[in-house]
């Protein structure tokens, strides 16, 4: 019997890419960066709310999507909740203006870079890397893979872009070659299903290089990029758009109306939800990104830049913690794409868990429905303090 | 309305939780509880009753959270299966009581227990109470046996329908091997087990039959068994052991590889143990042999795997960046 693999769920794959009405507020979380603006200030769509302090290792922006005022600048309540937050009332432009459009033939790696930059933009899979970081490696490059293989179940809206504006996804991608230096550039969609979506996954299908525990992809000579984050890259170089919104796919069995849907960053997902026909008494718990590396949400946690869905699944499609006894069916070692055996792990800690990406798919699978990640976190948590003391 | 969860990774599950395989292990084992009925009458039913109960009951004693999980009631069925169908109502009793109480609970609980309990509930009946559990269609000599495996001299040999049948057999779990292999398939198409170690467990059987050389006991009073993988394979308790017991994810090893040479190891232990013991059937001590070595399999298969996964090549770079670097579904 081969491991399991994960479903897809993917029901909103045909789902062309819609616009929602724009939210009247947005929350955006600028986490380690300083506020540009003050409580009441006027703000227009596309100006800098919040950028990193000058001596910062990796300069990030945040723009307001919308016109109209800064309402709030919310200070963290504590190191483990939501992180500081901006909020803007206003509406959204109805028409952006145009600027003068660039062409991308001509332009020398640095300018590019220095359009990301000043764009704000980041890596659109989850992680939100400022990509002008990634794409000044400091060591030869020959590819840029752009990342199509979402496989997050329920998640399409990768997808949908590729299908509707792969022309723009094909610029950024041409854009971060000229950046790095790089000859060869793949679009990949995977089929192999969650996590194998994943960019070391993904490296190793595509050009067959195993990138080493503890490297990055441009330790093997490679760069890669969502497919988002590519054309986002193609809107700030040659349209010199910030990065203000994202498509996101919305789904789940409260949703009347699931799809993928434009939201300017920012937008409540509370209201991306109302806008879809969400039946609040159906939903058994919201997520924030993909049903498996996603975090629960609530009404008003923020669609950053990185959030591919927002999911208000039913009690059918979900399941409790129950933190049964394990019954050592080895499912969890079976299914691991590091054959790490978890549980044992847990008990027995050990460096090896340290290559763990958090995929979630032990605990999808674990029969006794134990919360293995959040063991795994705390373990590893106390494995990284063992090695800096000792 | 909706909540926060308070664990963190996924939110959605496979559906393959320890009720659930619990439950298809009870509707594997239900055709040999039919089967067993149909052969023996009402006297196996009641023995399935009692085991059952006995064992739902001192599993509620013991641990009443995770009492729920069906778990009892497959140790409750597999005991049952293992009594001969000639056992008063009370050895059914004591052997799960034996199993749940001794097997499962003192020896850590579910998950932690390393014999099989059913196995050793009918290993130590064996030893405890020889009268209830051999009188009068076994002897462990094997002169007055009725069971193929310890068929005189000069008995007509089976055939294969004979033995499919089961028209020889002894305990209930073996009334009928037909159900058997039926519930053993639905495990499989359930994909509750791994095919391999049944077909493993089988084969090495066979193997084993046709090359070594047989004792005493089988030279001098059952000729035919002796270099006769059909009649091992069919007999006895082996296709219910291959199926029910060596597939107990918690006394077996933790990863594939391991399993297989577990259930060789299985397999080797009951052709021993029938060619050159008085004990004609031998698997439910060869379940208890090979399961003490699984934590020795264990130490052995996965941590050498696991330990050169931890080599020197361990992350230069601190991880948070490694995580941050566009790591995420893509």
């Amino acid at each position: 019997m081969a491991a399991m693999k994960i479903p897809g769920y993917k029901h909103c794959a045909d789902s062309p890419i819609q616009q929602l009405l724009p939210p009247e507020r947005v929350r955006l979380p600028i986490a380690e960066m300083l506020p540009a603006v003050d409580v009441g200030d006027r703000v227009e769509a596309g100006t800098v709310v919040a950028r990193s302090a000058p001596d910062a290792e990796w300069q990030r922006r945040a723009h307001s999507p919308l016109t109209g005022r800064v309402v709030a600048i919310s200070e963290p309540a504590s190191e483990e909740g939501p992180t500081r937050e901006v909020v803007i009332e206003g509406r959204a432009p109805t028409e952006t203006s145009a600027r003068p459009h660039l062409d991308a033939a001509t332009l020398s790696a640095d300018r590019i870079l220095t359009c990301a930059r000043d764009a704000g933009v980041v890596g659109m899979s989850g992680a939100q890397f400022p990509t002008h970081v990634k794409l000044r490696p400091g060591v030869p490059i020959d590819c840029v893979i752009v990342n199509g293989s979402e496989s997050e179940p329920f998640i399409t809206c990768d997808h949908r872009v590729l299908a509707e504006h792969r022309h723009e996804v094909e610029c950024g991608m041409h854009l971060a070659m000229r950046a790095v230096g790089a000859t060869r550039g793949e679009i990949t969609t995977g089929r192999r299903g969650h996590p194998f979506g994943q960019e070391r996954f993904v490296i190793s299908d595509v050009l067959g290089r195993d990138v080493p525990d503890g490297r990055l992809p441009k330790d093997v000579g490679v760069v890669v990029i969502n497919v988002q984050t590519a054309r986002a890259l193609h809107h700030a170089v040659c349209d010199r758009e910030p990065l203000l919104e994202r498509v996101i796919t919305v789904d789940g069995s409260a949703v009347a109306s699931p799809g993928n849907y434009t939201v300017p960053i920012g937008t409540e997902v509370g209201h991306a939800l109302t806008q879809c026909g969400v039946r609040l008494d159906e939903a058994a718990v919201l997520v924030a990104g993909g049903p498996m590396m996603g975090e629960s949400a609530g009404l008003e946690t923020p669609i950053g830049p990185g959030t591919g869905g927002v999911l208000a699944l039913g009690h059918g499609q979900i399941s409790d913690l129950l933190d049964r006894p394990c019954v050592r069916c080895g499912e969890c070692m079976e299914s691991c794409p590091f054959g790490l055996p978890v549980v044992l792990l847990l008990e027995e800690p050990n460096e090896a868990l340290l290559q763990c990406i958090e995929c979630g798919v032990c605990q999808f699978v674990c029969a006794a429905q134990r919360p293995l990640i959040d063991g795994i976190r705390s373990v590893k948590a106390e494995l990284r303090a063992g090695r800096r003391q000792g | 309305m909706t909540r926060g969860r308070s664990g963190a990774g996924p939110v959605i599950h496979s559906g393959r939780t320890t009720p659930r395989l619990m439950a298809h292990a009870v509707a594997a084992l239900a055709p040999i509880a039919l089967a067993s009925t149909w052969r023996f009458g009402t006297a196996a039913s009641v023995l399935f009753g009692v085991a059952i109960a006995t064992a739902m009951l001192c599993d509620a004693v013991c641990d009443r959270r995770n009492a729920n999980d069906g778990s009892a009631v497959v140790i409750g069925m597999i005991v049952a299966c293992l009594m001969p169908a000639t056992a008063p109502w009370w050895l059914a009793a004591a052997g799960s009581a034996i199993a749940v109480l001794l097997g499962k609970h003192a020896l850590g609980g579910l998950g932690r227990n390393l014999f099989n309990p059913a196995a050793l509930a009918r290993v130590l009946l064996m030893g405890l109470a020889p009268a209830a559990f051999f009188s009068p269609l076994w002897t462990i000599d094997g002169r007055t046996a009725a069971t193929p495996l310890a068929k005189e001299l000069g008995a007509s040999p089976v055939t294969v329908v004979d033995l499919l049948l089961g028209l020889d057999s002894v305990t209930l779990g073996d009334a009928m091997p037909v159900a058997v292999l039926v519930g053993g398939l639905v495990l499989i198409a359930l994909r509750t087990i791994d095919w391999q170690v049944p077909l493993c467990y089988l084969g090495a059987i066979s193997l084993l039959a046709l090359v070594l050389p047989p004792g005493e006991r089988i030279v001098g009073h059952a000729p035919w068994l002796a270099g006769n993988p059909m009649a091992h394979l069919l007999n006895g308790s082996t296709l219910f052991c291959a199926f029910f017991m060596l597939t107990d994810p918690v006394t077996a090893p933790f990863t594939r590889p391991g399993r297989l040479v577990f259930c060789t190891l299985a397999a080797a232990y009951t052709m021993v143990v029938r060619y050159y013991t008085p004990y004609p059937d031998g698997v439910a001590f060869a379940v208890l042999l090979a399961n003490a070595s699984v934590p020795f399999i264990d130490r052995k298969m996965i941590w050498g795997s696991v330990g050169r996964g931890a080599s020197d090549e361990l992350p230069a770079v601190d991880s948070q960046y490694l995580a941050g670097d566009e790591g995420g579904q893509g």
